[in-house]
C-alpha cells in the first residue's frame, strides 16, 4: 500500500555524540522529570548545537509502579480499579481493555445492551479525553490559542459535563470500576439519554468554535504546521497507532476494520490527515471528537432492552477461573491500539492470570521522539510533544 | 479466540516455510527461534503485516525433581510477537518463542523500529536479552536496580494481601 503523505527526515536515534563535529558548541539539556510540557514525569536528555537539538535520548519509569506485577496476584474480578490508573485521562476504556481480554479466554458472552452501553461510554470518554489534549496544548503552546490557560479552563469546562453524566451512572467522578468480565456493572438511569443529548448539543457547538482556532489563528499554524512530522513509514515501523498514525496519512481504526463493542452496527467515519505534523495530529483530534459525538447520538436512543451482565453480579472474587491458555484483545482507545495480553492460568487456582502484559499507545508514540526531535528547536519539542497526548501513567505503568 | 491466528495466509506460511507442525487452540503457534526474523520480514513484506503490535516476555521458573532419579523442569522463557495489518478487515499475527535460560533471542530491530523499546522493557522487567539490539539498557528501572521484577520467583515485599 502506498501512502499520500509526507516523507519527514527521519535522524539516527543511535548517533554517537562523540562523533559530532569536534568545534561543535555541546550543550546538553535536561528537559524533566519535574517540567510542566512533559504531562507527568518524562525525561528527555537533549544534545543541542546552539539551539537546534543534535540528539535526544528519552528516559521513561519515573511513573512505573509495577501494575502487570500487581495483577499477578490479583483475581480478574479485582483488577479493573487498578487498571483504571493507567491512562487516566480515559478509565473507560482501560476497564474495557482488559475485560475483553478476560472475556475471550473465559467465553463469556456480553449481552448487547451491555455492548451499547460500551460503545457509548467510549466514545464519551474518547471525546473528554480529547478535550483534556486540547486544553493542555493550548497551555504547552503558551497562549497560541487564546492566552495562557483560557482553553484550558474551557476544555475542562466541556469535560466536567460528561464527567457528570459518567457520575450519573456510576456515582464516579473519574475512576468508575463499571465493566466486568461478561458485562456492566451499573445500568444507565431512567432520563439518562436526555441528558446525553443535550450534553452532546453544547459540546458539538463548541467544538466548531475551536476547530477555528485550531485552522485560523496563525500563532497556531506557525507553531504547529511542519513541525514535528511523523511520516507513514516510521509510525508503522514503531507501531504508533491512533490519531497519530491517521494523522500521517493511514486509514487504520480498528472501530472501523476489526470491531468489537457495537461498533459494527454503526458506520465509523475515519478521520485522515496526510500531512503528518503537529496540526494534522490536532485537526483528526478534532475531527474524531465530532465523529465520536455522533455515534453517540446515534446509539443512544436505540439501546436496547435486556440485561446488562451475563449472570448474577460477582459474589465471590474467585468466580472467574480461567485455567489454561493466552490471548491478546484490543480496542481503540484515544491514543491508539490499547491492547491486553494475558497468560492464563496463574495464582489462587486459576482466577489470576500467569502474565498480563498493557500494549500501551502512549509508549509507542513516545518511542518516535529519538527520530523526530533531531533538527527542531527546543520550543517544538514542546509542540511535539504535546502534540503525542501522552498519558505517563501508561507510558510506565 | 484472539491470540490464535485465524488467516489462513498465515497459518500456511507457517507450515510451509517455516516448519511450524503445531496450533494450538488456545495458545499462538511456536515458532523456532532460527525462524523468527526470516517469519517477521516475511509477514511485513509478503503478507503485510506491517503495523508493530507487541512483545511480551513470560518467565516460567524451573522446578527440581521430585523424586530421586526423576528429571526436573529447567528454567524457560516465552516471547510472543504481535504484528498487524493495516486497513480494513485487521488481522493480528501472534507467534511464540521458547528460550532456555541464557539463551538470547534474535531483536526484531532492524526490521521494525518500535522493537527497540518493547525489547528494552522486556528486558528490563523480565531480563530476556536479545541478540542484535543496538541499546539493550533498562527502560523502567532504575539502571542500578538489581533483579528482574517482572520474574515469577522475585518476591513483592510487602505486609499487604494479596500480594504478601
Amino acid at each position: 500500500m502506498k501512502f499520500s503523505t509526507a516523507t519527514a527526515t527521519v535522524a539516527d536515534p543511535y548517533l554517537d555524540i562523540s562523533t559530532y563535529e569536534a568545534d561543535a558548541d555541546l550543550m546538553v539539556l535536561n528537559l524533566g522529570p519535574q517540567h510542566p510540557s512533559t504531562h507527568g514525569v518524562f525525561r528527555i536528555k537533549l544534545y543541542l548545537d546552539g539551539e537546534v537539538i543534535v540528539k535526544a535520548v528519552p528516559y521513561p519509569g519515573f511513573l512505573h509502579r509495577g501494575v502487570e506485577k500487581l495483577c499477578e496476584k490479583l483475581t480478574y474480578t479485582m483488577m479493573t480499579p487498578i487498571i483504571d490508573k493507567n491512562d487516566y485521562l480515559s478509565p473507560m476504556m482501560n476497564e474495557q481493555a482488559i475485560n475483553m481480554a478476560f472475556e475471550d479466554l473465559h467465553g463469556s458472552a456480553v449481552p448487547r445492551r451491555a455492548k451499547y452501553l460500551r460503545t457509548i461510554f467510549a466514545e464519551l470518554q474518547r471525546v473528554a479525553s480529547h478535550l483534556v489534549w486540547l486544553g493542555t496544548f493550548g497551555v504547552d503552546l503558551g497562549g497560541a490559542l487564546g492566552g495562557g490557560t483560557t482553553l484550558f479552563m474551557h476544555c475542562f469546562r466541556e469535560r466536567e459535563m460528561i464527567l457528570d453524566l459518567f457520575e450519573e451512572v456510576t456515582g464516579c467522578r473519574f475512576h468508575y470500576n463499571t465493566h466486568m468480565v461478561g458485562g456492566n456493572r451499573h445500568d444507565i438511569p431512567a432520563k439518562w439519554a436526555k441528558g446525553v443529548h443535550r450534553v452532546i448539543g453544547v459540546i458539538a457547538e463548541r467544538i466548531d468554535e475551536y476547530e477555528i482556532l485550531l485552522t485560523s489563528n496563525k500563532m497556531f499554524v506557525d507553531r504547529t504546521k511542519g513541525v514535528g512530522v511523523i511520516d507513514a513509514e516510521l509510525a508503522l515501523s514503531l507501531g504508533i497507532t491512533g490519531p497519530i498514525l491517521r494523522a500521517a496519512g493511514v486509514d487504520h481504526d480498528l472501530r472501523r476494520d476489526a470491531p468489537y463493542h457495537a461498533y459494527d452496527e454503526v458506520d465509523v467515519r475515519v478521520a485522515v490527515e496526510t500531512a503528518g505534523d503537529c496540526q494534522a495530529r490536532a485537526i483528526v483530534r478534532i475531527l474524531e471528537m465530532r465523529e465520536s459525538l455522533r455515534i453517540v447520538g446515534e446509539l443512544i436512543d436505540n439501546v436496547p432492552e435486556g440485561p446488562i451482565n451475563g449472570y448474577r453480579p460477582t459474589k465471590t472474587p474467585l468466580q472467574v477461573k480461567i485455567t489454561k491458555g493466552q490471548g491478546y484483545a484490543c480496542l481503540e482507545g484515544p491514543r491508539g491500539e490499547l491492547g491486553t495480553y494475558v497468560i492464563a492460568g496463574g495464582d489462587n487456582r486459576g482466577a489470576s492470570p500467569y502474565r498480563l502484559k498493557i500494549r500501551s499507545p502512549s509508549l509507542h508514540a513516545m518511542s518516535c521522539l529519538p527520530y523526530v526531535l533531531p533538527g527542531l528547536t527546543v520550543s517544538d519539542t514542546i509542540a511535539t510533544f504535546g502534540s503525542l497526548d501522552p498519558v505517563m501513567g501508561e507510558v510506565d505503568r | 479466540m484472539i491470540g490464535v491466528v485465524h488467516d489462513e495466509r498465515v497459518v500456511s506460511l507457517l507450515r510451509d516455510r517455516f516448519e511450524v507442525a503445531g496450533f494450538p487452540d488456545d495458545a499462538p503457534p511456536l515458532v523456532g527461534a532460527a525462524h523468527h526474523l526470516a517469519l517477521a520480514r516475511a509477514l511485513r513484506d509478503e503478507l503485510q503485516f506491517r503495523l508493530f503490535g507487541f512483545v511480551v516476555a513470560s518467565h516460567w521458573p524451573g522446578k527440581p525433581a521430585k523424586k530421586e532419579g526423576e528429571s526436573g523442569v529447567a528454567e524457560a522463557f516465552e516471547l510472543a510477537y504481535g504484528l498487524r495489518s493495516i486497513g480494513k478487515g485487521s488481522g493480528l499475527a501472534v507467534w511464540r518463542l521458547c528460550l532456555a535460560a541464557g539463551e538470547h533471542a534474535p531483536s526484531l530491530v532492524e526490521l521494525f523500529a518500535g522493537a527497540d523499546w518493547q525489547e528494552r522493557e522486556q528486558f528490563d522487567l523480565v531480563g530476556v536479552r536479545f541478540k542484535g539490539h543496538p541499546d539493550l539498557r533498562r527502560l523502567m528501572m532504575p539502571e542500578d536496580w538489581e533483579g528482574f521484577p517482572l520474574r515469577r520467583d522475585y518476591p513483592i515485599n510487602t505486609p499487604c494481601p494479596p500480594w504478601r
